[in-house]
């Protein structure tokens, strides 16, 4: 059967539902002819997991200003007070408050004609975590949820998909591809530490298992069976070795310094302890740009933060080899308007904003596309949504046309549509 | 089979005597006969009967498959199930002992009349359709008014509005959110036709007609158009920010004209009445000073610089029209526009709303009228599924498997289990006036929801309804239940968690359904719990500082009364899981507070592992 048809039997509690079933035959009957596919998809995938790809999602919530960022217009009417540097690479300039980045411009690609149409931030947040418009009847996968699917390692303690900071989720993937929420990077994420000596927890957990078993006597055992299947993943965490990968006081203290002493900095730490440690998909969470009021006051600071752990997260994974293996973004759900509103901010614009990527195979130093002079536009080779998804998919090793059932029984690409931009990796 | 410490006897023994003098009462709500002019097959029946008679057609189909069903459950899986299922919550130790001791045959009768007249049930089933509607909502904002919601849908279900009644205020819900709860629906899906027809129809109807959005029905026999005339009964509703709110707030309103700014998109593609009002010189260009001091001098300098081409200062109505229109704006027409598909960028065709199950609504209707007529189409008796979904769904609720499964997808190509025992229970339910109540009543008066589990031998096909399956708890019901078994009103919340724009996020009861809740048209099967809900049972210090014995709480209460561990192992599984341990869970229960130094760290053991167990948070 179907690649989904394995996951599924691993996801769900009875083996497979009966809708699922229906769905298979009914998705058999439709495709007989390419089962032979779908078998051989599930072969790569395999060898895949064993690559250890890895993408490290930086996100900017509120919408940065494509002007006081990665595209910055100072010589145009919608330039900010923020004025414009030059970066390692000659000819691409960036915004002042960047300097580390543009140390590392090299390794950087920036997209500046990213464009879309949303402008509401849930609904354009949602688009750009899952690279679908949101609808009632479908919970979409975000992408991450769906590479930790694909290429994850399934046998690790530690959760393949991190949040640093609550994001979108699996959707109709299911728990399984759950991001795993860190609130407080730097510490051991809530409820992760037994409350007793570890020798009592798993005593504990033997009486748990001794009385539940009773229970699956009693005609609960699919329930029971379930059931012991999470706590065995939770106690593996709790017991496990590895959720030292938690505790960022294992690094020195002057890596600690260049990342940055705030929970942005630190979360780009974690980052990279957990790509290290085998962790497939993590985001990491900015807020704060959403400056419809005094914006080049109230960019500063954040943008500072995010330049220092940004910049120092791509030097060290490069430091340490790791860079060509993990693909590190950074974007938001939209961009601001060129035109300064009368309280000094700028408001959402969709029309035209920016994307920087580095690593995973992307060939740093170059800016694809451009907006126009005034940054209202998309001047030259506009890059969508699924364009952008697309790409990532590439870096990845991941087919975007791969097909998800939904719970309805309709099948959905990981990404529908969209190009790769080829440019990113020549 | 209760066999209870006598210290426990005692104690039990007084509240019996009270107890006693509470009388059967039989209720019928149902007093009020509309009209007899529904067919003879709709006749009023009460729940014992038609309980019956859905027993006798069930264990009729059963018996042709030579399925013996399971025996009914003993008093004590009954109380619990019935308990949550109805009230919301766990019954109480002495509920436990005080049932079983109950001789009254007629005993589970009343105490189902007695939990659908508490205000829990109310409250249980108001959290529920909470998460059915809230759960889908394609806008997070929505959750600001989830408590109004929760508020008004509670007053429904304990003044018994009937089923027709509420989907009817949902549907026609007008004013601020925040002070009507009814807006929940639209408020949900932001007045989106397309949203609001997917959803009207899954909720009510059980049909998912949104898969005729973009095509035919791939399954069913609905057209494209079914669905967009269903969307067609709400393009004039629109929500808005109410100006000025403190907190933040908006507004359900019907537009029944256009609105400033679809006169000013209307402007855009017909410029000629611009022309005629302001082109005094008639030299077929508009300039800055013949619009000034209009309404057009606000933006002129803006659509100067849009769409003056050839940078003379003035505007054709060739250059006006060429003007690039905002790009994803919802055109605000008074009528509903169907997309092109072939031409995705057009306006789309005008629809006029028709509900799919056959009726068409006269035209030109205002915002008001639409939804009142499509609330008397979905509620008209003739429309079988409006009872159909809501009998599939609540028995689905309550059994864990409905005849159709999913429960939200019960549409004519769909097949069912026991078809005629929906049937029955759909016209029953309709005879009596959408009373739900009667509805809960008969189902949980039925042997099908009675019975007992059954260990499935291997190979073993599931047959449904033969035997109980156990289902998983919902998340405010599974909290209800903690506080219960710790003896408190409320639980710790996490001061740092939560989001901190949504109040219900910073309540302890938020903050553990935001981490327990699922969807509740989820097929139980497709249910299974997560990490970090295991993690938040077994190692959050909302829970363990509850556990401990070297402060006061209800375990070191239990440790002091009960030196007899027999005892306290016997009233730790009464209060968790309210029933009393078999031989077998008390020997293991027994050897393990032997093999541990200290009585008071096993009795912590002990609770933390009944707390953890996959009974505590299943319906069994």
């Amino acid at each position: 059967m179907s690649l989904y048809h394995h996951a599924h039997i691993q996801t769900h509690r009875q083996g497979f539902s009966r809708r699922s079933f229906l769905r298979n035959a009914a998705l058999g009957a439709m495709t007989a002819g390419t089962l032979s596919f779908h078998d051989l998809m599930s072969v790569s995938a395999e060898e895949l997991r064993q690559q250890g790809r890895s993408m490290i999602l930086l996100w900017m919530a509120g919408g940065p200003s494509h002007l006081e960022t990665f595209d910055p217009k100072p010589k145009s009417a919608s330039a900010g007070e923020l004025k414009a540097i030059q970066t390692s690479v000659s000819g691409i300039d960036i915004s002042e408050n960047w300097k580390n980045t543009a140390k590392v411009m090299q390794d950087v690609a920036l997209i500046r004609s990213m464009t879309n149409k949303e402008g509401n931030h849930q609904r354009a947040s949602y688009q750009m975590h899952t690279g679908y418009i949101p609808s009632g009847s479908v919970k979409h996968p975000s992408l991450g949820s769906n590479i930790a699917r694909e290429i994850g390692n399934r046998e690790l303690d530690i959760p393949t998909i991190v949040s640093v900071g609550s994001t979108d989720g699996a959707g109709f993937l299911g728990v399984d591809y759950e991001p795993f929420n860190v609130s407080n990077p730097g510490s051991i994420p809530n409820n992760v530490a037994a409350t007793v000596p570890k020798k009592r927890y798993q005593k504990r957990l033997g009486l748990l298992g001794r009385l539940d078993s009773e229970f699956a006597g009693r005609g609960g055992e699919v329930v029971v069976k379930n059931h012991s299947k999470i706590y065995n993943k939770a106690s593996s965490l709790v017991m496990s070795p590895q959720t030292k990968v938690f505790d960022l006081s294992q690094e020195s203290a002057s890596l600690r310094q260049e990342y940055g002493d705030n929970n942005f900095g630190k979360g780009c730490l974690l980052a990279r302890r957990l790509v290290e440690a085998g962790s497939t998909f993590i985001e990491v969470r900015s807020n704060g740009w959403d400056n419809h009021q005094n914006i080049s006051e109230v960019i500063t600071p954040i943008s500072k933060q995010v330049d220092t752990g940004m910049a120092a997260l791509i030097a060290d994974l490069k430091s340490r080899g790791m860079l060509e293996r993990t693909l590190v973004v950074w974007m938001g759900e939209f961009g601001r308007t060129p035109k300064i509103n009368p309280r000094a901010g700028r408001d959402h614009y969709p029309r035209v904003f920016s994307a920087a990527m580095a690593g995973g195979g992307v060939k740093g130093g170059q800016v694809i596309g451009a907006s126009t002079p005034d940054g209202s536009a998309v001047e030259d080779r506009p890059v969508t949504t699924t364009d952008l998804f697309a790409s990532i998919c590439h870096s990845l090793k991941v087919d975007p046309k791969k097909e998800n059932m939904s719970p309805l029984g309709r099948p959905m690409k990981i990404v529908d549509g969209g190009k790769v931009v080829t440019e990113l990796f020549s | 089979m209760m066999s209870f410490s006598m210290k426990r006897a005692t104690q039990i023994v007084c509240i019996f005597l009270f107890s006693v003098s509470i009388l059967l009462c039989h209720s019928s709500t149902f007093a009020a006969t509309k009209s007899s002019s529904q067919s003879k097959k709709r006749q009023r029946v009460d729940e014992t009967t038609l309980a019956e008679q859905v027993d006798q057609l069930i264990e009729a189909e059963l018996k042709k498959s030579k399925i013996q069903p399971v025996k009914l459950a003993n008093d004590e899986d009954f109380l619990r199930r019935v308990t949550f299922d109805l009230a919301g919550r766990k019954p109480t130790t002495s509920e436990v002992i005080l049932f079983g001791l109950d001789s009254n045959p007629e005993k589970r009768k009343t105490i189902i009349n007695d939990l659908l007249k508490s205000e829990e049930y109310a409250v249980n089933w108001a959290r529920y359709w909470r998460d059915v509607i809230y759960l889908r909502a394609t806008n997070a904002r929505s959750r600001i008014n989830q408590n109004e919601f929760e508020e008004w849908m509670t007053t429904q279900l304990s003044e018994n509005k009937s089923w027709d009644q509420i989907a009817t205020d949902l549907i026609t819900a007008t004013g601020e959110v925040r002070k009507n709860g009814n807006t929940a629906l639209i408020f949900a899906h932001q007045g989106d036709p397309a949203e609001l027809a997917a959803e009207t129809s899954r909720i009510f109807l059980g049909i998912q007609i949104q898969c005729a959005n973009c095509h035919d029905h791939p399954t069913d026999k609905w057209k494209r158009n079914s669905f967009h005339e269903l969307a067609a009964f709400f393009p004039r509703v629109r929500v808005r920010p109410v100006r000025d709110a403190m907190p933040r707030s908006f507004e359900v309103v019907s537009v029944d004209q256009g609105s400033q700014y679809d006169r000013r998109l209307q402007m855009l593609e017909d410029p000629s009445p611009l022309f005629k009002a302001f082109d005094r010189n008639r030299d077929g260009k508009l300039t800055e000073t013949e619009v000034k001091r209009s309404r057009l001098a606000r933006n002129f300098e803006q659509m100067l610089s849009r769409g003056d081409s050839n940078a003379d200062k003035a505007l054709t109505i060739k250059e006006i029209k060429n003007i690039a229109l905002p790009a994803n704006t919802r055109r605000a027409t008074p009528e509903y526009l169907m997309p092109d598909l072939k031409d995705p960028t057009s306006a789309g065709k005008v629809v006029h709303p028709v509900l799919f199950v056959g009726t068409k609504a006269p035209q030109g209707l205002k915002d008001i009228e639409r939804r009142e007529t499509l609330s008397k189409f979905l509620t008209s008796k003739s429309n079988p599924w409006f009872a159909r979904a809501i009998v599939n769904r609540l028995w689905a609720e309550m059994l864990g498997e409905g005849f159709y499964m999913p429960i939200d997808d019960i549409g004519p190509e769909r097949s069912a289990v026991h078809p005629e025992v929906l049937d029955a229970l759909a016209d029953g339910f309709t005879a009596n006036g959408y009373d739900l109540k009667w509805l809960c009543r008969t189902i949980t008066n039925t042997r099908a929801y009675q019975r007992g589990m059954q260990k499935k031998t291997e190979g073993q096909i599931h047959t449904p309804f033969a035997a109980q399956s156990p289902t998983r708890l919902r998340g405010d019901q599974i909290f209800t239940a903690i506080t219960q078994v710790f003896g408190v009103d409320d639980l710790q919340a996490n001061r740092g968690g939560g989001d901190r724009r949504y109040r219900g996020n910073r309540t302890a009861r938020g903050q553990f359904s935001t981490l327990f809740t699922f969807d509740p048209s989820t097929a139980q099967d497709e249910i299974t719990g997560d990490v970090p809900q295991a993690l938040f049972m077994m190692n959050s210090s909302t829970i363990n500082n509850l556990l401990g014995t070297n402060r006061n709480t209800k375990l070191a209460q239990i440790a002091k009364e009960f030196p007899n561990n027999k005892d306290a192992i016997q009233e730790l599984y009464l209060l968790t899981l309210s029933r009393e341990p078999s031989k077998t869970e008390m020997k293991i229960c027994q050897d393990y507070i032997q093999s541990t130094d200290s009585r008071n760290e096993a009795l912590e053991d002990l609770m933390w592992s009944l707390v953890n167990s996959s009974e505590f948070i299943t319906k069994r």
